[in-house]
């Protein structure tokens, strides 16, 4: 089909020494972690808006964030909430790496941060003003608050970082292509660290809207907590959630010259497009198949060295299905020894940061020995016959954990971490 | 295993001066301004109403018409420069899809944008604030989202190999061409697109950009009078603010010997890409272009070329104040005495600043000057200013020997691209 990458330079490998996370069920990496495991929904009534009139009125917030907490108060008010939790998840992870950004290092190290849409909400607010009032009401600052780019350019302003700032939008995989290419940056020599994730914030009313009468949202108002039910034969859709996931990752000799603690490595990662639908996958699964496996010979590993898979998801009847078949296609037989969980079935679906958050799973899922489990789980679907870890989390070693993200339009990505074993 | 090569194969532009290759790149050389009053919608409450709109352009010529219709008019300007870059390459089949013999797998795009189908949003946003939830368009998410022209064009076409849309405000079709290089280089794919598209011209994104107080006034500076085609003056000491501009630019990369092989005749070798940011502030540059000298250092360090080797600068050129004099100060700072030799225009003077979609323009452009040797002029040249002394290439084309043609572009956050080009060598 192609040809092997050749081999990696062990110097170059880049391994992850920091994480940082502001999501539904927990605004640190840890809490996230406690909650992921313990299977807690962050799915509840929305609160950010008066969702009365909406079809749809549960979403997975992020609950109780203080953008002070973080940033300079006057700064965060000219920053969308998607840059703002982006810089709130990056100050936890580039703290908890211990890594210290300086003159000595400026240069050296880039930010990679995704997004699915950026700034909505800036563009939906200067709409009214401009409606309501004039032209010249127009905030001065909604053309950089709505860019996309802005959670990497504030990353990049807030922590004096002058590398290569880079935002691609990949609908619903952004937040695993961030990782693919930040991989790549380090693998290549451009920078020695890359503070690399997704982000974000679109809870307003046009979005819901839009994606119920897609019929993408599940419609369980009633039962917020049950709502997102990956590979459950009474899934109903995906419940829309935001948050962000940032991680540290730094050239191996990079992270023991300076004895930082390493917690897991990203081993490769590969892109592909289904060239299919705007919006609905190709029922075949060719692309997303094609995405694992060329993502797994990136790693240099075999299919049958991979333990967990961390699901997209979504708790769509056609997402679920379609990437149960993508996975049966890829691992052939070894599908059903995998351990496959959705965190989405807690966290909901936060698009552009989806792929950030599992990240974070799989790696704390390879640091702990631990599968987060997909919850819901009550009746076996027969079109998704995998392993889904139901319900409940389960202790198992694992050593190499992939990623899926698939977004809208037919773009797939996957990413794979492993051990580290130095 | 030699040494994997990055060359151009083919281009497609939908710009405010031409849609095709032919027509933009013959209004380029021949000075033409593409800059005249709005006509997308009212500009009468606006201070400025003039902008770089691109002209008799339908979709349906270029899409199905249902298809069309859903698309907001960025995915159009990119199914159109897609088709025609694919045409020129030699890759459309006769069934309007790439060729058969072609490897889709290896063949990726990265498809940058700086704001996407913000049209369709606000459209969205309107039917919900007057008719209601139940009324918005199903297909607003899919179609509005920054990366639907990435996923429309693989679909139009059939390109299942890497799919990227990168975001870097006005920087980010430099950073797509780039990033199309190094997926080329590093052997993801045989074949990339490198493209942006924008189409930013709705009254709420234009408000924006007024009350940023960046937008050039039209007027001719000497008579005061009305004269939309004299808004951009890049480097003239009367230059007040940008024109924004839609379109989109896509060039067709492609791995020497993969090109080779097929028959493919290269119009130029994408050599370099440097990136950096400012880390300084959301809207304003930094001193004396510090991170757009980064981003040109390291462009040159990735080609492996000296400065002198630069023949042309594509420049970012936007026509603000501070962004042409930071510029032209970064230019002297990296290439020294060197600087004074080099041919430095900015074609904005004529396009306008097509946001996302400005740097593949560019890279285009760079594309056709080392391959034809004409370097297309800074119109509205009239007043230099004493502060900046490169040479501007002022009002008139030239033909010029150039080996090697740099562009840069900058964007909103600090961000800074430079790619290099090469006339083709064997």
């Amino acid at each position: 089909m192609t040809r092997t990458p050749p081999p990696r330079d062990p110097a170059r490998r880049a391994v992850v020494t920091g994480l940082g996370a502001m999501t539904p069920i927990g605004n640190d990496a840890q809490s996230f972690w406690t909650s992921l495991v313990a299977g807690r929904s962050g799915v509840a009534p929305i609160t950010l808006f008066d969702p009365s009139d909406l079809e749809v009125r549960i979403a997975a917030e992020v609950k109780g964030f203080e953008p002070k907490d973080w940033m300079d108060f006057k700064q965060a008010r000219r920053m969308s909430r998607f840059a703002q939790l982006a810089v709130a998840a990056a100050r936890q992870a580039i703290d908890a790496s211990g890594l210290e950004i300086g003159d000595h290092n400026r240069d050296d190290v880039a930010v990679v941060v995704n997004t699915g849409g950026g700034g909505l909400q800036e563009v939906a607010v200067g709409e009214m003003t401009m409606e309501r009032k004039s032209p010249d009401r127009v905030s001065p600052f909604m053309v950089p608050m709505m860019s996309p780019s802005m959670a990497a350019c504030q990353i990049s302003i807030q922590n004096g970082i002058r590398g290569p700032v880079i935002t691609s939008v990949a609908a619903c995989a952004a937040g695993v292509q961030a990782f693919v290419e930040a991989q790549r940056l380090i693998e290549h020599g451009d920078v020695d660290v890359v503070i690399t994730g997704g982000t974000e914030s679109a809870i307003m009313p046009v979005a819901f809207a839009a994606l119920a009468n897609m019929g993408a949202l599940s419609k369980r108002n009633d039962d917020p907590t049950g709502a997102s039910r990956p590979f459950d034969a009474n899934r109903d859709g995906f419940v829309f959630g935001e948050a962000a996931g940032v991680m540290v990752i730094e050239a191996a000799e990079h992270a023991e010259a300076r004895g930082a603690t390493i917690i897991a490595e990203v081993a490769g990662g590969a892109l592909t497009g289904d060239a299919f639908h705007i919006s609905a996958p190709d029922p075949s699964g060719y692309g997303a198949t094609l995405a694992m496996k060329r993502a797994i010979r990136d790693a240099h590993l075999e299919m049958e060295q991979v333990d967990y898979v961390v699901a997209h998801g979504t708790s769509t009847p056609l997402n679920d299905a379609t990437e149960t078949k993508a996975i049966r296609a890829a691992f052939g037989a070894h599908a059903d020894r995998l351990a496959v969980s959705s965190n989405k079935s807690m966290v909901g679906h936060t698009l552009g940061a989806a792929g950030a958050v599992s990240a974070l799973a799989a790696v704390m899922a390879i640091r702990d020995g631990v599968a987060p489990p997909t919850i819901n789980q009550e009746k076996p679907d027969p079109d998704c016959d995998l392993d889904y870890v139901p319900n409940e989390a389960r202790k198992m070693p694992i050593g190499v954990a992939t990623v899926n993200g698939f977004g809208f339009g037919g773009q797939n990505a996957v990413t794979v971490f492993q051990r580290y074993a130095g | 295993m030699t040494e994997r090569r990055a060359v151009v194969t083919g281009l497609g532009v939908v710009s405010p001066v031409g849609i095709g290759l032919e027509a933009t790149w013959d209004a380029l050389v021949g000075g033409r301004s593409g800059i005249d009053r709005i006509t997308l919608f009212d500009p009468s409450p606006f201070e400025v109403d003039v902008a770089g709109e691109v002209k008799g352009f339908d979709a349906t010529d270029f899409m199905e018409p249902k298809e069309a219709r859903r698309h907001d008019r960025n995915v159009h300007f990119a199914v159109a420069a897609s088709g025609e870059a694919l045409r020129h390459a030699g890759l459309l089949g006769d069934n309007g899809r790439v060729n058969a013999d072609v490897n889709a797998d290896r063949f990726g795009m990265v498809f940058g944008t700086g704001i996407g189908g913000i049209g369709l949003l606000i459209d969205g946003q309107k039917t919900l604030d007057e008719r209601g939830p139940r009324r918005v368009s199903p297909f607003l998410l899919p179609h509005m989202l920054p990366d639907s022209a990435s996923g429309q064009v693989a679909i139009e076409f059939g390109l299942r190999g890497p799919n990227m849309a990168v975001v870097s405000a006005c920087a980010t079709g430099g950073q797509a061409v780039g990033e199309a290089m190094e997926a080329i280089l590093r052997g993801q794919a045989d074949i990339m697109l490198g493209a942006g598209t924008e189409a930013p011209l709705v009254p709420l994104a234009f408000a924006g950009f007024g009350q940023m107080r960046a937008l050039g006034t039209p007027k001719d500076p000497d008579t005061g009078e009305y004269s939309p085609a004299m808004a951009s003056r890049p480097f003239d000491a009367t230059r007040d603010g940008f024109v924004v501009a839609e379109g989109s630019a896509v060039l067709v990369l492609e791995e020497l010997q993969h090109a080779l092989a097929r028959g493919a005749r290269p119009i130029a070798e994408v050599i370099g890409f440097g990136s950096s940011a400012d880390a300084f502030d959301m809207a304003a540059p930094a001193e004396r272009g510090e991170g757009n000298q980064r981003a040109m250092r390291a462009a040159l360090e990735r080609a492996g070329i000296g400065p002198d080797a630069v023949d042309y600068i594509n420049a970012h050129g936007t026509s603000t104040p501070l962004n042409d004099k930071f510029e032209t100060t970064a230019i002297r700072d990296v290439f020294g005495e060197h600087a004074d030799r080099l041919a430095v225009s900015s074609t904005k003077s004529m396009t306008g600043h097509a946001m996302g979609a400005a740097g593949a323009i560019e890279a285009l452009v760079c594309a056709q000057v080392v391959a034809t040797g004409c370097i297309p002029p800074t119109i509205n040249y009239r007043h230099p200013d004493p502060e900046l002394t490169l040479d501007y290439v002022p009002n008139e084309a030239r033909a010029a020997e150039v080996r090697v043609a740099l562009s840069n572009s900058m964007g909103l956050g600090g961000h800074n691209s430079t790619v290099i080009l090469r006339r083709f060598e064997e």
